[in-house]
């Protein structure tokens, strides 16, 4: 199987893991949690390769989900008991973790090459050559089973828990006098951002993750007023912005990811501009038409 | 032609949880044993053959040795740090119709060191610097007991005739119609990199014994020194992506205060700025320290220049240094 087919089937999957997960964070101010997360995961990589004292990469992914859910959950104790304003409580919570992070790296582990960029974080240009085995035979890249799963256990979590996220999202007190445990589903929810972002950047590095949990979702986000095309227009854009930033990236020769998360950039300003309800240039079209 | 895991994907099935989670610990133990460089089929294709090499100074030494046979890309340009280097979308191309790829090895491209050894099931991969005998590597014990190794073995030429050598030993395998020429040639070119071995012992020799340590940003010179009798300091550890903390300027700037050494150095592939913090600190205590030149560290120079051969690099490196700290 050709190369650009394996990278583009992994940012198309990207795209669908990140964008539903990613309107929910918008819809909640908190789209921002996944960049949050990114840098927050370093002390966990640290301790898992301290505890161990092997560059496991299945080890150190572990220790990544696991201060992932932590920093979700202290970014909400934060905001919660502190009576912080969420995005600064994010600033607090992952700040205050990846100092730790480096801190450990600089104190305890002086030569070795470790770090979140040359550990944990992978390329997707890479992904076709990354592939597993069982036993003797190739099973395929393995950003693809990574990620193909995330899809799944997204679309399950959304499926499942469609009407209780929408409330959540839209109108917590409603929610919590309809008798959803509102607090269960923000942490569901932070739980499966944490997993997404972790298990995504692992494959195809972290620029790319979070621009597409930010910013396809942010563009659904302008074209459509109902949740459930929201959710699934933020996949499609998301893909889009892998194949539009895969052509980019050959025109330029520049870096995949990086034309991949501008593609993402361009067809966002693209809404800014043309989105039905406020584009800037639809309502100055209609501003001239009507003066007329 | 379909793809053994599609249906799995699309089902959304609830087992699948069950099947990342194997897929996951199966795959993430990254423990498959690599395949032997000389076990594939010999080449048939057409050519020049494509080899790819990681840094500039691999694709030297494959340039020299399959010469009118092999056609070498890098994928690191002249002053590009591998520790932290990202592919472009060409580097990709590049890697996907080579026939045969060298890399260094031994960690030196950092995270991409798995994907290259993973290109090995499909095509030769070969890591030159794993090649050389265990006993001639510089390793060193992490605070954890973990040993990592040095990778930046260009620097003791003794070591690199050798690469050379394996190297020329690979295109033999890979391309047995012209053993002879690969192997001829690589003698050949060994001999000048020995000559070049000898003329460095006996330029640095030339610094007295008091001023012999060399100062530079990285941990890149181990090799180097070892073979050539200088003591080397790096600021930061052996990856470049390692910060350095305030001990190791404090560290250095004694060491260089008490010997009173005239020189440092900075690096074509790394930031200068680490190393004038050192030079202030110097300062402060009254100990003028000049910053001797540019050395060469883990790229070489622009090809349409002498630094962008290794032997040109190389006698760079050593009269850059010598001339500043004799």
């Amino acid at each position: 199987m050709s190369t650009t087919f394996w990278i583009l089937l992994t940012a198309c999957l990207t795209g669908i893991a990140c964008g539903p997960i990613g309107c929910f964070l918008v819809l909640r101010r908190l789209v921002m949690m996944g960049d949050a997360i990114s840098h927050a995961v370093l002390p966990g990589i640290v301790v898992g390769y301290l505890l161990t004292g092997v560059r496991d990469p299945f080890i150190m992914l572990a220790g990544a989900l696991g201060v992932g859910i932590i920093t979700a959950w202290l970014t909400g104790i934060v905001h919660h008991v502190g009576q912080v304003d969420e995005g600064a409580s994010m600033g607090v919570v992952f700040t205050l973790l990846f100092a730790i992070g480096v801190i450990l790296v600089s104190a305890y582990t002086g030569q070795v090459d470790l770090d979140a960029d040359c550990v944990l974080y992978g390329e997707i240009a890479y992904v076709t050559w990354d592939t597993f085995q069982i036993g003797s035979t190739d099973m395929g890249p393995r950003a693809v089973w990574m990620l193909g799963g995330i899809v799944a256990m997204n679309v399950i979590f959304i499926v499942m828990f469609y009407k209780q996220l929408k409330i959540c999202a839209f109108d917590p007190e409603l929610a919590s006098s309809l008798g959803i445990p509102t607090g269960v589903f923000h942490y569901l929810l932070m739980t499966m951002t944490a997993m997404t972002v972790v298990a995504a950047f692992e494959s195809v590095g972290a620029i790319l993750v979070v621009a597409m949990l930010a910013v396809p979702a942010a563009t659904a986000y302008l074209l459509t007023r109902h949740l459930w095309f929201m959710l699934i227009l933020s996949a499609v854009i998301g893909c889009l912005s892998g194949l539009l930033g895969y052509g980019l990236a050959a025109l330029f020769d520049s870096s995949i990811s990086g034309a991949m998360a501008v593609a993402a950039g361009i067809l966002f300003l693209l809404a800014i501009l043309f989105s039905p309800h406020h584009g800037i240039a639809v309502l100055w079209a209609r501003r001239l038409l009507h003066n007329r | 032609m379909g793809y053994p895991f599609q249906g799995i994907i699309n089902r959304r099935s609830p087992h699948f949880p069950i099947i990342l989670i194997v897929c996951l610990s199966l795959g993430c133990s990254g423990k498959n044993g690599m395949n032997e460089p000389g076990e594939k089929a010999a080449f048939k294709g057409q050519y020049p053959i494509r080899a790819v090499a990681t840094v500039g100074m691999i694709g030297d030494a494959i340039t020299r040795v399959g010469k009118g046979l092999v056609s070498v890309e890098c994928l690191m340009a002249p002053g590009v740090d591998p520790h932290l280097y990202k592919a472009s979308q060409k580097d990709v191309d590049r890697l996907d119709k080579a026939d045969i790829v060298f890399y260094g090895g031994l960690h030196l491209e950092g995270k991409m060191t798995e994907i290259l050894e993973k290109i090995g099931r499909i095509k030769p991969s070969i890591p030159v610097g794993e090649q050389l005998p265990a006993e001639s590597l510089i390793r060193s014990e992490m605070k954890q007991g973990e040993i990592t190794t040095d990778p930046h073995v260009w620097f003791d030429a003794s070591l690199w005739a050798i690469v050379v050598e394996k190297i020329g030993e690979a295109l033999a395998g890979f391309d047995p119609s012209h053993a002879s020429a690969y192997q001829g040639e690589a003698q050949a070119y060994r001999k000048e990199i020995l000559e070049l071995h000898e003329w460095a012992k006996a330029r640095i020799a030339e610094i007295p014994q008091s001023q012999r340590l060399l100062v530079t940003a990285h941990d890149a010179f181990h090799y180097f020194g070892r073979a050539y009798g200088i003591e080397v300091r790096g600021l930061q550890g052996m990856s470049t992506a390692s910060e350095f903390g305030l001990n190791d300027v404090n560290q250095l700037v004694d060491t260089i205060v008490e010997r009173k050494i005239k020189a440092m150095f900075i690096e074509t592939s790394i930031p200068r700025r680490s190393i004038e913090a050192v030079q202030q600190g110097c300062l402060a205590r009254g100990q003028q320290v000049v910053i001797g030149g540019e050395l060469f560290s883990d790229s070489m120079g622009d090809p349409s220049t002498p630094e962008g051969t290794y032997l040109g690099m190389f006698r760079h490196n050593i009269n850059t240094i010598v001339d500043s700290l004799k």
